[in-house]
């Protein structure tokens, strides 16, 4: 099956916001009123309710100068996904087009993906049911799953009047972004790919302007170590370790009749067939 | 020694706040055991309904949580001699506790075996104890940035869930074998009694902590099984 990528280059962005408004429209998102928090932008990041955020970043570029930098924000789908990796409930899962998808019926909001996703990009939501008790769920960009298996593209595309982001062949976007970082090295020296191979490549890949840590994005995003040794070294070990002791037990039990009746008729108060 | 005397005569092993220390720390591991079990395997996801969902599950094990840290202090608060006593067996290792753990291995698969001279807690008893403080402190030093999140940094939430996994492992291998002991195996199983009501058949606690006995033998708060004046008055 292809694999797609969202390609996102942030220097054709005006910063419009046209792609919140397309995600909260499709998505069916509730509208989440803020303080003014310093600048153009928004939200601070994402949440469970507002799953892609416009960044407005006052950057002073190398020469002094003042750059007006904008970054479309959301889920990247990692390749290797933390958020997948921990979740107790196999509620997190791959697509075939590479995304990265919740399963909200399964979800037991438990937050082990909200702690763990190195771009902390997903989100609990409380819900209360109609006895009032509450509950939570995790929320993040599906990038607009339900929209490919139609054959459309994620809503945020669609709706960029820039041609900031497009959505294609895995490859053939990230040629893209590579030849892309190449026209625009004059004007900003600093500029990158980021498709970080700490998760093993994203499938929202970036052209950035800047470093990534001037995004506050993590310079070599991974899955946590401590999420590696614990869901692939100490759960199975710890589950290998349980067996055992049980194995141990019921051999001796086992072992215990067998010799009991060996020695026919030893008493059986606890005085065993010691001494 | 006759059957009869060995189930009437009962010393006391352990004080009331031993008793409900360890049955708190007992109740309070298993329904942390119960309430996380979903989340450790999902072939216990039919535990939630039961467990009131999965919101109601974290609540009771944030409950049991607290809970669970309780009964270091009702022991050192009403019993500290008692306490003082487990920490210097703890510390307090010889030649014959090495001795003790081959035959424990004849003992435990009903071999024949000797009794190693032991003194208030066997060898076995102080590794149990060592492996579940470890494992207690790993839990709840873990379980606290897991709680209480928002005041810690993400690294040390992370490490976090990897500690309580690893310390869960841990102490439910060793638990099994450590109520296996009390509740099946034979030769222990009056020790069982002891942590319930706090007294043990006397003939039990001389064979399994000789030396324990002998010395409250002498300071004449047990009665010496082997006095033949003993066995005349106590016995049979």
């Amino acid at each position: 099956m292809t694999k797609y990528v969202k390609y996102v280059d942030v220097t054709k962005c005006d910063g419009c916001r046209a792609c919140m408004v397309a995600c909260k429209n499709w998505n069916d998102l509730p509208a989440e009123p803020t303080e003014f928090l310093g600048s153009a932008q928004s939200h601070a990041k994402t949440t469970a309710d507002t799953w892609n955020v416009l960044q407005y970043i006052e950057h002073e570029n190398g020469k002094g100068n003042l750059e007006y930098l904008f970054r479309h924000s959301s889920c990247f789908h990692c390749t290797d996904a933390a958020c997948e990796k921990v979740c107790p409930e196999n509620a997190i899962s791959y697509t075939k087009y590479g995304t990265v998808v919740i399963d909200q019926d399964t979800c037991v909001g438990c937050g082990y993906c909200t702690q763990n996703c190195p771009f902390e990009v997903i989100s609990l939501k409380e819900y209360k049911d109609k006895n009032g008790k509450e509950y939570r769920k995790a929320h993040k960009c599906t990038m607009c799953t339900d929209r490919i298996d139609e054959g459309l593209q994620p809503a945020c595309v669609t709706t960029c009047h820039t041609g900031a982001m497009e959505f294609g062949d895995k490859d053939a976007m990230i040629q893209k972004a590579e030849q892309r970082v190449k026209e625009i090295k004059d004007r900003y020296p600093n500029a990158m790919v980021y498709n970080p191979q700490g998760v093993g490549g994203t499938h929202s890949v970036y052209v950035l302007a800047e470093k990534p840590s001037v995004y506050g994005l993590p310079d070599n995003p991974k899955v946590p170590t401590s999420a590696v040794l614990w869901k692939d070294y100490a759960q199975p070990i710890g589950k290998a370790m349980i067996g055992a002791t049980t194995m141990a037990v019921v051999g001796a039990f086992v072992a215990n009749k067998i010799f009991s009746k060996k020695a026919n008729g030893h008493d059986e108060d606890g005085g065993g067939n010691h001494e | 020694m006759s059957n009869q005397q060995k189930s009437e005569v009962k010393v006391r092993r352990f004080s009331k706040a031993f008793v409900w220390a360890h049955a708190v720390n007992a109740i309070s591991f298993f329904a942390l055991y119960i309430t996380a079990l979903p989340m450790y395997t999902e072939f216990f996801n039919w535990l939630y309904p039961v467990l009131g969902g999965p919101a109601n599950a974290r609540l009771l094990h944030r409950i049991f949580a607290v809970v669970f840290c309780t009964p270091t202090f009702i022991w050192v608060i009403f019993d500290f001699k008692g306490f003082k006593l487990w920490m210097k067996e703890l510390i307090t290792w010889k030649k014959r506790d090495i001795q003790f753990f081959s035959e424990f291995v004849k003992e435990l698969f009903g071999l024949n075996f000797k009794h190693v001279r032991q003194t208030f807690f066997n060898a076995g008893e102080k590794i149990n104890s060592l492996i579940q403080i470890f494992t207690a402190i790993l839990i709840i030093g873990s379980g606290i940035p897991m709680w209480f999140h928002e005041y810690f940094p993400r690294a040390v939430v992370q490490w976090g869930y990897f500690l309580h996994n690893v310390g869960f492992g841990l102490s439910i291998a060793v638990i099994v074998g450590h109520i296996y002991l009390s509740v099946v195996h034979k030769n222990s199983r009056p020790g069982y009694s002891g942590v319930v009501t706090g007294k043990v058949p006397a003939w039990w606690a001389k064979d399994h902590y000789t030396e324990w006995y002998e010395e409250e033998v002498k300071k004449g708060n047990f009665p010496n099984l082997d006095d033949p004046k003993h066995k005349k008055n106590k016995g049979a």
